[in-house]
């Protein structure tokens, strides 16, 4: 997965499957495939927890459960505009963030899918948050929870 | 994975993170409380600049002012920037382990099924 810069008021995540488009773009779409994937590492997306409502104005919702049963989360979303195969668009609720998703045929080499994230919140948007925002946070992040450590000790 | 996308601190702890100054400050305070004077010393800024950095990072809540003092220490508060971080986290890593569990369904789609639907032009 790379980031790279995209216009501004986005954060950007694409990666090329081997797979043809269509099938790409049905795993995003139908609840039997997005189940395979759609939790991230340690949890899992159970079929009877995600609802698609594939048009304009639809729902969208998934609820993720941890692995080790420490608990679940529930991500809820409209539709905003589903064309076939190469686009959805939907919004989450409670954040207003908007995810963008492509799907680009590259013939042998596969499909292109990039998810854009719009209307995320503020520090994230800006040149700075793309050349390098993550990366200085993250060193960042590591020392504040040593001192955290220290604090607590 | 500690969602907190809808956390109401993450919007003003974001917006006085995008500063890098204001960065540099936070990281000063993370190895301890520091006046005004104190924390304008590395910067090649006025004291006032430095002031009205510190307003920002008060009203985000990522800082604190002790009222009473005659320096008036600046205390580093981590439960906003420690939310903030979190939501930079999760939504990178979210989209990096998805990706991954997605490679893997669509190579064990194509790999067992015989006729896999609309896939005549599956690369091998």
């Amino acid at each position: 997965m790379t980031q790279h810069p995209a216009a501004p008021g986005t954060a950007t995540y694409t990666r090329v499957f081997r797979a043809p488009r269509e099938l790409v773009f049905r795993c995003m779409l139908e609840p039997e495939h997005l189940t395979h994937f759609w939790g991230p590492a340690g949890m899992s997306t159970p079929l009877d927890g995600i609802t698609v409502d594939a048009r304009p104005g639809g729902v969208f919702s998934t609820v993720m459960v941890a692995d080790d049963g420490s608990g679940s989360y529930t991500m809820r979303a409209v539709y905003d505009e589903i064309v076939a195969p190469e686009r959805i668009v939907w919004t989450e609720v409670a954040s207003g963030v908007r995810s963008v998703s492509t799907f680009v045929d590259l013939g042998e080499q596969g499909t292109e899918v990039t998810i854009e994230q719009h209307d995320v919140p503020a520090a994230f948007l800006t040149p700075e948050a793309r050349s390098g925002f993550l990366t200085s946070l993250d060193r960042f992040e590591a020392h504040l929870r040593t001192q955290l450590e220290t604090w607590s000790a | 994975m500690t969602p907190v996308i809808d956390d109401p601190r993450l919007d003003a702890a974001f917006t006085a993170l995008a500063d890098p100054t204001r960065r540099a400050i936070v990281a000063r305070l993370a190895r301890g409380d520091a006046t005004v004077t104190e924390l304008a010393e590395p910067f090649e800024i006025s004291l006032p600049g430095v002031s009205k950095h510190l307003k920002v990072l008060e009203r985000s809540g990522l800082i604190s002012r002790t009222r009473h003092a005659q320096f008036r220490p600046c205390h580093l508060e981590p439960g906003p920037l420690t939310a903030a971080l979190d939501w930079i986290e999760d939504s990178r890593r979210v989209w990096a382990e998805r990706f991954d569990k997605l490679d893997a369904h669509l190579e064990h789609l194509q790999r067992t099924s015989t006729t896999p639907t609309e896939t005549k032009d599956v690369p091998r």
